[in-house]
């Protein structure tokens, strides 16, 4: 059906926590420089995809390709290695280390100075640092953070600390972004603006994203496709327009909005 | 940024100069202060050295004594039950005793940071309390055992070893042969105030350098956020197993220097009490500052010395001093200026 080529693919995803299958048979796929949509209510197993994705959760049944390899026997870390980045819901920056220094530390992952170097200065040693500074730098500038560089992560307004969660997982040099929820808390024009640069992003470093987000507005906006998850099921999946008019998918957030009510 | 690194490299050689200096002035010091001198660069390197594990990388290790013991009796082993051979190759000169203590000292050391090892795997796959009370009784094991080897010395504590012409080695005087020539071989005191306080700068340097690198800014990021850290492609059982080696290493080096100091080793030296004193050094020093820990172990060594009259109740003022610091300055008595240090100059 589809003509782009496939960089992650999910096959019959389930996990089970105890009783609660949190995704159950979920299978789909993101194509290369693709950013596809997961929307689903309160609940729906959003979040959880990511963790089996990243290795945070083994799949209970199932299988995660990516460029052709199966990710679950991974670790995290390993994943991250593999070219999957992601941002967390809960913002978790490191808060001792400034803003800098956060996007640092993904460039453990390229850089060839240690412990050895670093202890005695070598001359390799400081010529990586000054490029690593300088590719932060660049980094941070594209989404107007520099100034606030040396700030602590945890100084900054709540939307700042979300752009820098995806600095810091760019700097880890992705094929594939997982961006949970990164305009919440945002005002409609913040996340229009940082709907723009997430698109510019993509081009420029020429990444794949999986984009989750609560605002349908914005949803619709930017995707290029969109499945939908609702008690940890996929009950729908296509191009934005057609989603918004699935029957399925009114009914599921219909539903909550009268659960919320 | 390469100014401030530079910086690094000529500060630790002015260290090197007034290390020499000091340390040709040291004969007219008294004694007493110079025991104290020594014992304050020791617990320099033992602080510092946790302050990797428990400060930067954010794991409670509680057994910091444990790594100590193990340098202090492989070192002082060597220096004894080998020293006929070491002085056969070496001679007795400056330059041989020194190659003589350094290979020692990198003996007891290396020893230290593979029981390291074997200790931080299984342990560190615990957390907090967890890890705590895990690495205090591999510590308090590593006590009992020595306390059962016999060849050195056993709860008798070690001082050295007779060694006779037709080979026997043995702690006490053997009377069945009492016409054969014998020497006893006790534990040189090579350490004075410039191998400690060598050891001390090379310590404080490296971590001062390594902290500041990208690669150590992974130690913290361990500490911050572990799941954040994974996420970000740090492998943290690795950096936490690191953080385990390098702290045992000097704790090890520190053992050895305390041995080659006292010329006697006790197991009784390396107990609960000993770990106890070195965490209270990095908590009052403030977790992760390696200048305010430096700052503490002066303190803590000073303080019972000035307190000399009430030593039996040293415990309770560190307990008392830890639970005041805890209430008014959570962050170490120096925690929170030396970031802000930090953040003018980077
Ligand atoms: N580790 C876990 N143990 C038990 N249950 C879990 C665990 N992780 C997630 N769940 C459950 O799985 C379900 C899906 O959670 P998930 O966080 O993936 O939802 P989500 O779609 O991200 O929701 P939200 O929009 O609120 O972020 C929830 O019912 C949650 O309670
Ligand atoms: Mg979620």
């Amino acid at each position: 059906m589809s003509f782009v080529k496939e960089i992650l693919k999910l096959v019959n995803c389930t996990i089970r926590f105890g009783g609660l299958t949190a995704v159950d048979n979920v299978s789909t796929y993101v194509g290369e420089n693709e950013l596809v949509g997961m929307i689903g209510p309160n609940g729906a197993g959003k979040t959880t995809v990511f963790n089996i994705i990243t290795g945070v959760y083994d799949p209970s049944e199932g299988d995660i390709i990516f460029n052709g390899e199966s990710l679950v026997k991974y670790k995290p870390y390993q994943v991250t290695h593999k070219g999957i980045a992601r941002t967390f819901q809960n913002i978790r920056l490191c808060p001792s280390l400034s803003v800098k220094d956060n996007v640092r530390v993904s460039y453990n992952n390229w850089c060839k100075s240690k412990l050895f170097s670093s202890i005695f200065q070598l001359k390799s040693y400081h010529d990586e640092e000054k490029e690593i500074d300088r590719q932060i730098h660049e980094l941070l500038e594209m989404f107007d953070l520099h100034v606030d560089a040396d700030e602590y992560a945890k100084n900054l307004p709540y939307g700042d600390q979300r752009k820098l969660e995806i600095v810091r997982a760019l700097a880890t040099k992705p094929k594939l972004l997982l961006l949970d929820e990164p305009a919440a808390g945002m005002n409609p024009s913040e996340k229009k603006e940082l709907m723009d640069l997430i698109l510019t992003v993509k081009d420029k470093f020429n990444i794949s994203i999986l984009l989750v987000e609560h605002d349908m507005n914005v949803v619709m906006g930017v995707c290029e496709r969109i499945f939908v998850l609702d008690y940890g099921k996929k009950i729908a999946e296509g191009k934005p327009e057609d989603i918004q008019k699935d029957p399925k998918v009114i009914e599921a957030y219909l539903g909550e909005q009268i659960s919320n009510a | 940024m390469r100014k401030l690194q530079n910086n690094t490299k000529y500060l630790f050689i002015t260290a090197l100069f007034i290390i020499l200096l000091i340390n040709f002035l040291s004969d007219s010091i008294n004694r007493y202060y110079y025991q104290i001198i020594i014992y304050c660069g020791i617990n320099i390197i033992l602080a510092t050295s946790l302050n990797l594990i428990n400060g930067y990388t954010g794991q409670f290790s509680l057994g910091h004594a444990g790594f100590m013991a193990i340098g202090a009796y492989v070192s002082a082993s060597l220096s004894t039950y080998f020293a006929p051979a070491l002085i056969s190759l070496l001679g007795t000169g400056l330059v041989g005793k020194s190659i003589w203590f350094i290979f020692v000292l990198l003996c007891g050391g290396i020893a230290a940071s593979v029981v390291g090892i074997i200790v931080g795997v299984p342990s560190l796959r615990l957390k907090g309390d967890y890890l705590a009370i895990s690495t205090l009784g591999f510590s308090e094991i590593i006590r009992v055992v020595i306390q059962n080897l016999n060849f050195i010395g056993a709860s008798q504590g070690f001082r050295g070893v007779y060694i006779y012409e037709n080979g026997t080695r043995s702690l006490e005087m053997v009377s069945e042969l009492s016409d054969v020539q014998y020497v006893f071989y006790e534990i040189p005191k090579y350490t004075d105030f410039f191998w400690t306080y060598l050891v001390a700068a090379v310590i404080i340097f490296s971590i001062t350098n390594m902290i500041r690198s990208t690669y150590g800014r992974g130690f913290i990021a361990v500490k911050d956020d572990e799941v954040a850290a994974e996420a970000m492609g740090i492998n943290t059982t690795k950096f936490k197993v690191t953080a385990f080696i390098i702290g045992a290493f000097f704790a090890g080096i520190a053992g050895g220097l305390y041995s080659h100091f006292l010329t006697y080793i006790n197991p009784e030296d390396f107990n609960f009490l000993r770990s106890v004193e070195i965490v209270a050094m990095v908590i009052l020093g403030g977790m992760g500052s390696t200048f305010g820990v430096v700052i503490a172990a002066i303190v803590l060594t000073l303080l019972p010395e000035l307190l000399r009259d009430i030593q039996q109740y040293r415990m309770i003022i560190y307990a008392l001093l830890l639970i005041i610091m805890m209430i008014l300055r959570p962050q170490g008595l120096f925690g929170v200026r030396l970031h802000r240090k930090r953040k003018t100059n980077v």
